[in-house]
């Protein structure tokens, strides 16, 4: 095993050394799209955090991406902060969201809380279009000319690394534990002495802050933002099935799934723009039906691996 | 001084009266039963004691502190715990990882602890199987075992018996018995009246939520309202 673990950790440490070269030798293209890629690793790896640990289905996790970008974005505009402070500070903003929304909604049961998280999202999305003075409403929110598409692959990219880190120590400890007990059998989880409203509630703030901070993040990359352009449903339910394809609950789920997903969403938007949301809907129906979950999680069932996979 | 006291507990769901003014109080270090026909209201008042449901009127003490309307978790920490007539163990936790989710301080040593309960339930070589993939049987033992890995004071058992085969049975039973040696007290509900009338030292029978009688099994046995109870006049 610890061999195993060695030739791991090397295979990780190339791909990482890969990945840090990379923008000295590759495309713009090529650094934007790996750009984005580490986006939603760190998305669905904080979706899966949540979701696939306690079962508790999050439809509206693209309102933490909304607000960090937001928050980021009003921080750098008007208070002048610098971008990587204003990507913590969109974080930090989304993280108390969680624990203002998680407060109420992580009382609710299954599709309650799912139904719930959705109507935040467009609850959110109307908030920001109508407090113009502060969000620029429908006109959106413009911020001064930067290219930092360099710095910002670098820290998307600890970014993902570090949603990915954290998934492992969750996983392996107990505290995982008792979030699985949550999405297994929460009720002989709180009678076995386990409080779940607060296992829940932590759970629910560890995966706000990746989003807040991938929201400020791209924010800043892109240099514009607006309501419709930060709030879509479609970012949710990407990341879901990033997350239902590579398998919920293990580690490296999120990240084969948003790797693969990405790929042959770019290939077959280059190529068939119209058909791209039929694909994205086949993949859904195929993965619930053919593997409910997911590549890893077939594997770790049939193989008896371990959830750190 | 009694360990747990339930005075005068009621719950209904809409128009029935599940538990109906029930009064009962367990002193520590002894076996009780818990008997009566279907629906008499055994296992919500499990879920009273255990906060899985609250009370609409009447309280529960253990160890002298008002439990009723606390969270299920508190209730579970303060020295309670429970199994169910339905098994819920975690299915896709191994059987060592459901011993080890219940426990706090250093993770060797509980993982020494959840060893050791595997065993003595002769379950060791199944420590890294998923608990879903587990027999009834190994299952009911794994439930057992779980609940003895938060030293509770004292323990619920919902219908142990049931489904159990008779060698099974017997080593549950003499678990049961280990476990009141060691000063914790057993509430058990049980349909199989042998298993009643062998272990335990007060029987409690409830019908249509009431409490209608309380004695040492010998004398329940004979008591004309239960006999009206279970066979009817």
């Amino acid at each position: 095993m610890t061999r195993a673990r060695g030739a791991v950790l090397g295979a990780l440490a190339v791909v990482v050394a890969a990945l840090v070269v990379y923008p000295a030798f590759g495309t713009g293209y090529g650094v934007r799209a790996t750009l984005q890629v580490f986006m939603w690793i760190a998305l669905a790896g904080s979706w899966n955090l949540i979701s696939g640990l306690t079962g508790y289905v999050s439809f509206g996790h693209v309102a933490f991406f909304g607000i960090g970008a937001y928050a980021g974005s009003i921080l750098i505009a008007t208070a002048g902060w610098s971008w990587p402070l204003a990507a913590l500070g969109g974080g930090i903003v989304a993280c108390v969201l969680a624990l203002v929304i998680g407060y109420p909604c992580l009382r609710l049961k299954g599709p309650y809380f799912a139904i719930a998280m959705l109507g935040l999202n467009e609850v959110l999305r109307a908030l920001v279009s109508y407090f113009e003075g502060l969000t620029g409403g429908g006109n959106g929110l413009s911020l001064p000319t930067l290219d930092a598409t360099t710095s910002i692959y670098y820290v998307m990219g600890g970014l993902a690394i570090a949603v990915t880190a954290v998934t492992y120590l969750i996983i392996t400890s107990r505290f995982g534990l008792r979030l699985m007990t949550i999405r297994e059998d929460e009720i002989a989880a709180e009678a076995m002495g386990i409080d779940t409203f607060r296992h829940k509630l932590g759970a629910f703030l560890l995966s706000a802050a990746g989003p807040g901070i991938a929201g400020a993040l791209t924010a800043r990359d892109q240099g514009y933002i607006e309501p419709i352009s930060v709030f879509p449903l479609v970012v949710t339910v990407t990341m879901i099935v990033m997350v239902l394809f590579g398998g919920k609950g293990t580690v490296w789920g999120p990240v084969l799934g948003a790797i693969a997903l990405f790929v042959i969403q770019e290939i077959v938007w280059a190529r068939y723009p119209y058909v791209h949301p039929l694909l994205f809907g086949a993949i859904i129906i195929a993965v619930v039906l053919a593997m409910p979950r997911g590549v890893l999680g077939l594997l770790q069932l049939k193989y008896r691996l371990p959830r750190t996979i | 001084m009694s360990l747990l006291t339930v005075e005068g507990a009621s719950r209904s769901f809409g128009g029935i009266a599940a538990v109906n003014r029930v009064s009962l109080s367990l002193e520590p270090g002894r076996i009780y039963g818990l008997i009566g026909p279907n629906g008499s209201g055994k296992t919500t008042l499990f879920n009273c004691i255990t906060g899985l449901e609250r009370l609409d009127g009447g309280q529960v003490r253990f160890k002298g502190e008002r439990i009723d309307g606390l969270k299920p978790s508190r209730i579970a920490r303060q020295g309670i715990g429970r199994t169910f007539q339905v098994i819920r163990v975690f299915p896709e936790l191994t059987a060592l990882e459901n011993l080890l989710v219940v426990t706090r301080g250093p993770r060797a040593e509980a993982e020494r602890r959840g060893r050791a309960m595997l065993e003595f339930v002769k379950l060791e070589r199944l420590a890294g199987e998923y608990a879903g993939n587990l027999s009834y049987g190994q299952q009911k033992l794994v439930e057992f075992v779980r609940v003895l890995m938060t030293d509770p004071a004292l323990i619920l058992l919902d219908e142990p018996a049931a489904g159990v085969n008779r060698t099974l049975l017997n080593d549950l039973l003499a678990a049961v018995s280990r476990l009141r040696d060691e000063g914790r007290t057993i509430l058990l509900v049980e349909h199989d009246m042998k298993v009643v009338m062998g272990l335990c030292e007060t029987v409690f029978v409830l019908d249509h939520g009431e409490k209608i009688a309380e004695g040492p099994p010998g004398l329940i046995q004979a008591d004309e309202r239960v006999i009206e109870a279970y066979f009817g006049r």
